[in-house]
Formats: C-alpha cells, structure tokens, sequence
C-alpha cells in the first residue's frame, strides 16, 4: 500500500487532494487520509462474456440485475462491504475488448474472476485468459477469487470442477478462492466478496 | 421545504383558482387547455396533469378504468374508437360541455386521451417484449436472428448458424444468442427494424462501426441503446417525442422509430468525440444520454431521422 501514500497513483482520489496530500502541510489531515486510503479498496472483475461479471456488480450493488446488457468498455460502483469501501471495475468480456484488459490492472486489491460454469465449450478458452491473467507482473500476489457462475443451470459443473479445470491448486504465488454462485438470485456473491475482504485485512 | 410549502398552497387553492377561472371564462380547465395549448406533447401534458390532480369522481373512474384498459394492451384500432368516445362522453357529461357548441374540444381532448394511455400501453408492450428472453429453440426467434443478418449483409451469406461472422455486425462471439441478456427479444426486434425501415442508414452506420480507428461493436451498442431508450420511455422522457410525431394511438413502430433515431444519432456522436478505443463506450453514452434528455426537455421537440442521409 505503499505506494498509494502520495495518491499520485489512486485513480479514485481527486487532482486536488494529490496537491494536498504531497504537500504534508497538515498532518491531521494526512492521517485521516491515509485511513480513507487504506479503506477505499480495487477489486477488478473478469472473465469471459456472458459469464455474468454485469450481474454480479450489480447483485453486489443491489441493483436491479433483469436488465443487463452486454458490457461495451466497463462499469463502475462503489460498494460497501465490512467496513471497506469497495471501487468495483467490471470489464467487459467480449475478446475484441480484453486487450484492453490490462489498462485496469494496477493498484488492484483482488482480481476477481467469474466463470460460467454450463459453458462447457469454453472452459478451455477460460482457463487459458486466466492463466495470461497470472503472469501478468502488475497483478502479481494479487488475492483471486474465483466465482463459478450459474450453478442454477442443469449442465453447470461444481465449483470443485471447475477449479481443478482451471489449475488453482497449482497457483503457489497468491491466496486463492473459489467460489460457487448463482448471480441473478444473489447466491454465494456476498460469501465471495466477504473472503477478499478477510484476505486483504489480513495482509 | 419550499417545494412542500408550495404543494400543499397548490393543494389548497387549485379548486378556487379553477372555480375561479370556470366563472370568469366560462369554461372548464380541460377546455382551456385544449384551446389554449399548442396540439401535441404541450397539450398532452397539460391535459395528463389535469386528469391526474383531478378529484371529481366521474374523472377519477375515467382515468382508473383507463389506466387498466392500458395496462392490460386492450387499445387496439377495433377498440380505440369506443374507448375514446367513451372518455369523451364522460368529460362532456361531468363538465356540462355542449359538444355543438364546442366541436374542436371532443376531437382535441380525444387525440389527448389517444396519446396519453396509448404512451401507457407502449410501455408495457416494450416491457412485456424485454421480458421475452431470446430463445434458439423458437423458431421466431432465429428467423429473426436470421433475417437481421440478411438485411445487414446481403452480400455475405452465412456459413453456418454458430460462426464467427456475427462479429461482422458487432455480436460478441459466434452465436449471438447470448447477448441480448436482458433486453430479450426487444433488443433483436429494434436491430431488425433499424436494418429494415432504414437499409442504407444502417448499413452506413454498420460501416461506420467497422471505421479501424473509431470502430465500435454494432449489434452489441445497439442492444445498450435499446436499453436505453427503453429507460427513456419509462422514466416519461420519451413523452415528448412520442406525443409530437404519433399522428395516431402510438405503437411498437413509435418506440422502433425512436430507437431508429438514437441510433443513427449516437453514431454520429461517438464519431465526433473521436474516442481512443471502445472502453470509452460508457463515458460517451453517459453524455449522449444527456444530450437526449436536454432536447427532450423541450416541449416542442421532434426526431426525425434525416431521410436524406437515407438515399446516401
């Protein structure tokens, strides 16, 4: 969290208070920053299109999820979540735009990664832009959490399926999570968020 | 606090004002607004708020019964003239209007009722076709899938139903069926209309879509402008538009023109912000939105889709 002391690099916080806070002319006013700092947290959602990334923002958001359409360049909503406030990035799935994935990658707190689970065909697809993800060195240690999406659906494989399909148990660098949901009945995403939550505090 | 002060003042003194106004002119609010108003969304307006503050019995059941008929899309062109007539009647009755000495207010204050709860019955028909989920195992639905590709590239024909040339017209992978999420089978419907009551405009737009440096996903931005203009017609946005250019009881074809319409506009719109790349997407509809809504705020304000650029 070092490097977010100066805020020159918080995207979140306003020109103004970059001046501010380099010019340490108030100490008060620079703790209480700082605290603000420490709780205003990145967490970046991925993963393939229609995988449910959109809902699961808003689910998180509690808004209305009947009337998602597919995301064109990114969403963002503040969220609040045991005492964190949480700056949630959704971006959009679709493989013409995840090149422009790794524009959102610094300053992330937890990736977080959401795959649906009937997608059978695309497993493969999945797992590999996941593993792309991993290797990149501005998001390395980063916490992730994986959401299995759409286990309401008759063909879904398990989250325990899907995890060893995607090689998380290989994953040695950073803490990881999986986590099975159902994003348009809210099922499982506040567990999954309440684990990244946890997983930063700690850190 | 002021606000409140002041609806409960017009609370309170709307009856003596219209008592007053009733004697002086010799006419009942309606009526004034019908000869005062300029025809169209002023009018409707005038006339909507009119009936909705009103606390005569006989327009209170009016506007319910109204409102049901509406809401269960019961205003069809068999109906709509015994519907109208009906309200009329009703109006003449309670207001002790004689219709031979006032002839142009039953014809004004029904086109009024015509615009107002056939705008009532759009919306739930836009909702009831969002609510339709796309569905590769109806046969409707894919010819539609179908017949959208044939419009929009007549040139090209299709390999196979899954394949990867849907990404020529802007859908996100090979099937489509997928991305019309939550707009449903209204989202698909807007596309074919677009491609069908405006084949050059929308091909030039397709083409624009294409554009290597401001090229953005045309299938894809179109189903989040259907989501959009449909947040316009809930939120009464809309009105304005709908009440101006409907010269009868507004349809489906009402919402698909105006669909038409910000399309066509957003185009242009996101040409000229020269955005670096499609991430932008969101910022630029924000603003695009705005800019809808600026003009809608004009009562007087009309879309057409200028039929020129069409014959281009």
């Amino acid at each position: 969290m070092s490097e977010y002391i100066d805020g020159t690099n918080c995207p979140w916080i306003p020109e103004k208070q970059h001046n501010m806070l380099k010019s340490k002319q108030s100490t008060q006013h620079y703790s209480k920053s700082l605290i603000r700092l420490r709780s205003k947290l990145r967490l970046l959602l991925l993963g393939l299109d229609n995988a449910g990334k959109t809902t699961i923002l808003k689910s998180l958001a509690s808004e209305d999820i009947t009337q998602v359409t597919p995301t064109q360049g990114f969403n963002i909503k503040s969220v609040q979540s045991e005492g964190f406030k949480l700056n949630v990035w959704d971006i959009g799935g679709a493989r013409k735009i995840r090149p422009y994935w790794r524009n959102y990658f610094e300053n992330t707190d937890v990736l977080i990664y959401v795959v649906d689970s009937a997608d059978i065909k695309r497993l493969e697809e999945t797992g590999q832009e996941l593993s792309e993800l991993l290797l990149e060195e501005k998001l390395r240690g980063v916490p992730l959490l994986v959401y299995a999406n759409k286990q309401d659906l008759g063909h879904a494989v398990t989250a325990a399926e899907i995890a060893e399909g995607l090689g998380l148990h290989n994953i040695k660098d950073r803490d990881w999570q999986i986590q099975s949901c159902i994003a348009i009945e809210g099922k499982g995403v506040k567990e999954g968020l309440e684990w990244a939550c946890k997983n930063i505090k700690r850190k | 606090m002021f606000k409140y002060i002041w609806t409960l003042v017009y609370w309170y003194f709307r009856p003596f004002v219209k008592w007053f106004l009733r004697h002086t002119t010799q006419m009942c609010e309606l009526q004034r607004i019908c000869y005062g108003q300029p025809s169209g969304a002023p009018r409707a307006f005038a006339i909507e708020e009119s009936l909705k503050q009103s606390r005569n019995a006989n327009i209170r059941t009016l506007v319910a019964y109204l409102n049901d008929i509406a809401d269960q899309r019961r205003i069809t062109t068999k109906t709509e003239r015994k519907i109208l007539e009906d309200a009329i009647k009703t109006v003449l009755v309670t207001k002790n209007i004689n219709p031979t000495a006032h002839p142009t207010f039953a014809k004004s204050f029904g086109k009024c009722v015509e615009l107002i709860w056939g705008y009532r019955q759009l919306c739930v028909e836009c909702e009831e076709l969002r609510k339709t989920s796309y569905s590769p195992e109806n046969p409707d639905h894919e010819q539609l899938l179908l017949k959208l590709w044939s419009l929009l590239m007549p040139y090209e024909s299709l390999e196979a139903r899954v394949t990867k040339q849907w990404q020529k017209i802007g859908f996100q992978g090979d099937d489509p069926k997928t991305d019309f999420r939550g707009m449903g089978i209204l989202g698909l419907e807007n596309l074919v209309y677009f491609a069908q009551e405006y084949p050059s405009t929308a091909t030039h737009v397709l083409s624009h879509s294409n554009h290597p440096r401001y090229g953005y996903a045309f299938a894809i931005v179109g189903i989040n402008l259907t989501s959009m203009a449909l947040k316009l017609l809930r939120d009464g946005s809309a009105k304005t538009h709908i009440y101006n250019s409907s010269k009868t009881l507004p349809m489906i074809r009402a919402f698909h023109q105006f669909y038409c319409y910000l399309f066509y506009q957003f185009d242009g719109f996101w040409i000229e912000s020269k955005p670096s790349n499609m991430m932008e997407f969101s910022s630029i509809q924000e603003k695009f939105e705005n800019s809808i809504r600026m003009a809608l705020a004009n009562p007087s304000t009309v879309f057409r889709i200028n039929v020129a650029v069409d014959n281009i």
